[in-house]
């Protein structure tokens, strides 16, 4: 595939220069504009590589293949994709969410590509196993899959094809409402049901990559119990507990964020 | 006229605090950790808490695990995005633990700076909405379950409805082209039958009538040549119109007999001498029971073999015919001196037009050794062959008595 390819199955923006890249992953529910009070902040000294998941945001929907993205792997090796079209070496990946372990997987696979990993909110598993807690149990799971068809946030089935069929018209949808986190409610129950019933607590171990893990407080979806199990099993990596609540600190903290970033490389 | 002129009361204008509290919609107001700093009696009555117990609580605290993850995953980045969000489907939770499903639109209330001073949450009761969104929900879902199994069905039915035209189209091509081998086939034997054996017929008749005139020593000399080559042509055509109907056709059809096979052989042996006068043909008969079968076939066999063996054999040794029959079974063996036969030979003797490697001094359409192991099996019997160095056997074996 090439590049252009590329830059519009994942919608990827490259913004800034230097000689080091930090690539910015958005998590399960919106984009990448969930970066926005984040990345622009890296783009005097990097070079940054914003994206969308496929089936996310403003990433081509066609390009969505339910076989491939039935597990998180999938989703790394669009990562690793783009990472070799940039030709990425010791390249930084900020995961938000779910795109932490996406990340995890990716530098697992291809250690001098992403030798640094930021780890924002992540879980290894979010239900609960016996000797370990998650935070949810697989009905609430179940609940969750029922709960997103019932919230479209503005997506309907008449504004579908304007949407899907314009990926490269971003106007048509700048004005729509609920734009950053409207999904097509069918690859966002597909997407929710990968990630919740995700379980990469094997994978921790392996990772090679310098990892720093920003956690929230009062995070429900990820609880600093779940920080603390990958801080233990990510050998070398650093923990850092903001002063934010909730699951969002690269909305909600962002500056935050930014100096834990900006400490860490 | 108004009408509060009319009734004659003091005109009323709304009640603000009034509003807040006893709106017909819940409010509640929730700090930048996701603190509720305040709630109006309307929400404080529908989630069963009072105004004291509910201040402070998180908001994800009165929710449901699954709007717990939404509002974390959607609705909290999109205020912050946005500066609002709407219509979000919410189930909240009583103090009871029970659920009530509302509707929601909240805004955000930032500072000059545009950070985050206070969300503004506005909750709408939807129980029947809502139950009637997850019937639409449940019925589009069965729907498209129903035509997901139509299309299923559709393109199985369609792979079925191609894979038995191509089937019947390839039957039909397959019938067409054995149509045509078959008619090809019938063009063949008429064209070997009548054009080629006619004017063989003639020169074979003119060569007689040369015979009866005052010839010279060369002209009697081409004449013979001539004689030899008509009967070799005429042996040809007998062999590929046998291949042409045996092959192709039915199979070899026999008129069986069970008069003696001694004389056959005799002239069968007598014929090829005359033929390859150079030829040392030894026979060894020991024909006890009578041979039931198609004389002029088995002549054919043994014309083959012993030709065979005359082409392929070491010219100055003797070629040995033996014919023995005995216990219900006849067996006949034509066997010569020479090189031996190569493995690779041996496996495609008996193919139809296979001839070896070609030697300068070997002839024919390499039918013979085919015509002869079909003529084997036509008597319910087998023609085999085995080579070493010191000879090469080509065995008939086959019932003295043809079953029906």
């Amino acid at each position: 595939m090439d590049m252009t390819s590329l830059e519009i199955r994942n919608n990827i923006k490259l913004l800034g220069q230097g000689p080091q890249t930090i690539m910015f992953a958005h998590g399960f529910g919106c984009d990448q504009n969930m970066w926005n009070m984040v990345a622009q902040a890296f783009e005097g000294r990097f070079r940054v590589v914003l994206f969308d998941l496929v089936g996310h945001g403003r990433s081509d929907l066609a390009a969505f293949d339910p076989g491939k993205y039935s597990s998180l792997a999938g989703y790394a090796d669009d990562v690793i994709e783009i990472g070799r079209h940039l030709n990425l070496r010791n390249a930084i990946f900020v995961g938000h969410s779910v795109s932490a372990m996406i990340g995890v997987l990716a530098s697992i696979r291809e250690p001098d590509m992403f030798e640094n990993l930021v780890l924002v909110g992540p879980s290894p598993r979010y239900v609960n196993d016996a000797g370990y807690i998650g935070g949810f149990t697989q009905d609430d799971i179940e609940d969750l899959l029922q709960s997103l068809a019932e919230n479209h946030l503005g997506w309907s089935a008449a504004m579908a094809p304007a949407i899907m069929g314009n990926p490269d018209r971003p106007e048509l949808a700048v004005e729509l409402t609920n734009s950053f986190c409207r999904t097509d409610p069918a690859i966002a129950k597909h997407f929710a049901r990968v990630t919740f019933t995700s379980d990469n607590r094997d994978d921790l171990p392996r990772v090679k990559a310098r990892t720093l893990i920003l956690q929230c407080k009062d995070d429900i979806i990820a609880s600093e119990q779940v920080g603390d199990y990958v801080h233990r099993n990510v050998a070398g990596s650093r923990l850092v507990v903001l002063d934010a609540t909730g699951h969002c600190p690269n909305l909600s903290a962002p500056q935050q964020v930014i100096d834990a970033i900006n400490e860490f490389v | 006229m108004s009408l509060s002129d009319r009734t004659g009361a003091v005109p009323f204008s709304e009640d603000l605090e009034d509003l807040y509290e006893n709106a017909p919609c819940g409010y509640a107001s929730i700090d930048p950790t996701g603190r509720l700093i305040r709630a109006n009696h309307t929400f404080c009555v529908w989630t069963g808490f009072d105004a004291q117990e509910i201040l402070g609580k998180r908001i994800g605290e009165l929710l449901s695990v699954a709007s717990r993850i939404f509002y974390e995953t959607h609705f909290a980045p999109l205020l912050r995005i946005q500066g609002f969000c709407n219509e979000a489907a919410f189930d909240f939770l009583k103090k009871d633990g029970t659920k009530f499903p509302v509707i929601a639109n909240a805004a955000e209330r930032r500072r000059h700076d545009g950070s985050l001073q206070v969300t503004r949450l506005v909750i709408l009761l939807a129980t029947d909405r809502r139950q009637y969104e997850r019937d639409l929900l449940h019925a589009r879902d069965t729907a498209e379950r129903g035509s997901k199994d139509v299309a299923d069905l559709n393109v199985a039915l369609e792979e079925r409805i191609a894979k038995a035209a191509a089937e019947q189209l390839r039957a039909e091509h397959g019938l067409l082209a054995e149509i045509e081998v078959s008619e090809l086939r019938e063009q063949f034997i008429a064209v070997l039958g009548h054009d080629l054996r006619n004017p063989l017929a003639a020169i074979t008749g003119g060569a007689r009538l040369l015979a009866k005139e005052q010839l010279s020593l060369r002209g009697q000399e081409i004449l013979s040549l001539l004689n030899d080559s008509a009967r070799r042509m005429s042996g040809l055509i007998d062999n590929v119109l046998d291949f042409a109907r045996g092959r192709l056709g039915g199979g070899i059809g026999l008129s069986l007999s069970r008069e003696p096979l001694e004389p056959l052989l005799q002239q069968v042996v007598a014929e090829l001498q005359v033929a390859r006068h150079e030829a040392i043909i030894q026979t060894h008969y020991a024909i006890s029971e009578p041979v039931e079968c198609d004389r002029v076939r088995l002549g054919q066999l043994v014309s083959n073999l012993l030709g065979n063996a005359i082409t392929h054999g070491a010219g100055d040794e003797p070629i040995d015919l033996d014919a023995r029959s005995g216990a219900g079974q006849f067996e006949l063996s034509v066997s010569n001196r020479g090189l031996p036969i190569s493995d690779e030979t041996m496996a495609n003797l008996f193919q139809p037009f296979f001839r070896g490697k070609v030697r300068h001094n070997q002839r024919g359409l390499g039918l013979g050794l085919h015509i002869a192991s079909e003529i084997a099996k036509a008597h319910q019997g087998s023609l085999t062959v085995s080579s070493t160095q010191e000879q090469t056997c080509f065995t008939l074996r086959m019932p003295s008595r043809q079953t029906p």
